[in-house]
């Protein structure tokens, strides 16, 4: 017992110790590192959103047109003006609607929109949080 | 003190960046006598900057149900100065291992400690020249049990070997040192 106690107590004296800077100098360095991680983020979310806000737009231009080349706004239009047609073929009424759906523009601007929404998010997360946390 | 290691991690994910500036206090001094102790003075503040950072970036991937956070740090300090080691060409990868496989099982734990040479010993330059010569397999677990006041437990989780190992490896590590501290008096 007494062996293991002079170890302890020759082993805390023996202890080395670094320059009394070191610890702030490691703060600073991860702050600094910290700090680039979040511009270079902020810009990556940024760079994101704009490009999705470009794309949203022209996506959604792009459905709309082609929502009114296909006759989807006159499927539409059919449900306000008759609407007893629409209770007797409704099967049909479903189908031709959907059939006048331009679906990959929507599914496009559903997925930018959707990225738009993320990266906004993530662009305030960055502006909100700490450099270091 | 390792609840408030936790509270500190908590408060650092929770987005309070002064609490890990807490844990780099705390720890940066047993961090640097650890690593000094295996690769010297002049590479040894680097390395302990490397080893918070690597903290820094994985300290949520950090489970406290597996660990405590100590070990934890202490496991990535080792797995840092092996890498700088081995990238030194001054380290094999197994150096830390290589001495105990001949002699784990067969030391009894609760064999009596060599204590009469190790009694004398109180110079602690003379200790730190002796823990320079003696293999990095023992003065890991020397410094760790001593210095670090780490449970055999727990340096059997850091260095990822059962308790009984761990226990004849710092018996022979004392053993080793009273035979060396013999050795130097005439």
């Amino acid at each position: 017992m007494n062996v293991e106690k002079n170890l302890h107590k020759l082993f805390q004296e023996a202890e080395y110790c670094p320059e009394s800077r070191l610890s702030e100098n490691i703060f600073n360095t991860i702050e600094h590192k910290s700090t680039q991680i979040t511009k270079l983020k902020r810009f990556g979310y940024l760079s994101l959103s704009v490009l999705s806000l470009s794309g949203s737009v022209l996506s959604i231009k792009s459905l709309i047109e082609q929502s009114s080349k296909l006759g989807f706004y006159d499927y539409l239009s059919l449900a306000f003006s008759d609407s007893g047609v629409i209770a007797t073929y409704w099967k049909e009424y479903v189908l031709s609607l959907a059939d006048s759906l331009p679906i990959a523009s929507l599914v496009i601007s559903c997925l930018l929109l959707f990225v738009l929404f993320i990266s906004i998010q993530r662009v305030s997360y960055q502006f909100k949080a700490r450099s270091i946390a | 003190m390792e609840e408030n290691d936790n509270f500190l991690i908590e408060k650092y994910l929770a987005g309070d960046g002064d609490a890990f500036k807490g844990l780099i206090n705390k720890y940066t001094t047993p961090i640097y006598n650890f690593t000094v102790r295996f690769v010297g003075k002049d590479s040894a503040e680097d390395l302990v900057q490397d080893i918070f950072i690597k903290v820094w970036k994985n300290l949520n991937k950090f489970d406290s149900n597996r660990a405590s956070f100590k070990t934890w740090v202490f496991t990535i300090t080792r797995n840092t100065i092996t890498d700088y080691l081995r990238k030194k060409k001054v380290l094999l990868y197994s150096s830390f291992d290589k001495e105990e496989e001949s002699y784990e099982s067969n030391i009894e734990d609760e064999a009596v400690l060599p204590d009469e040479a190790l009694i004398k010993l109180e110079d602690k330059n003379l200790l730190n020249s002796l823990l320079d010569k003696i293999s990095p397999s023992y003065r890991e677990v020397l410094i760790l049990y001593y210095q670090e006041d780490m449970t055999f437990n727990e340096i059997g989780q850091l260095l990822n070997k059962p308790l009984n190992t761990v226990k004849s490896q710092h018996r022979r590590a004392l053993m080793k040192l009273k035979e060396m501290l013999e050795e130097r008096t005439p």
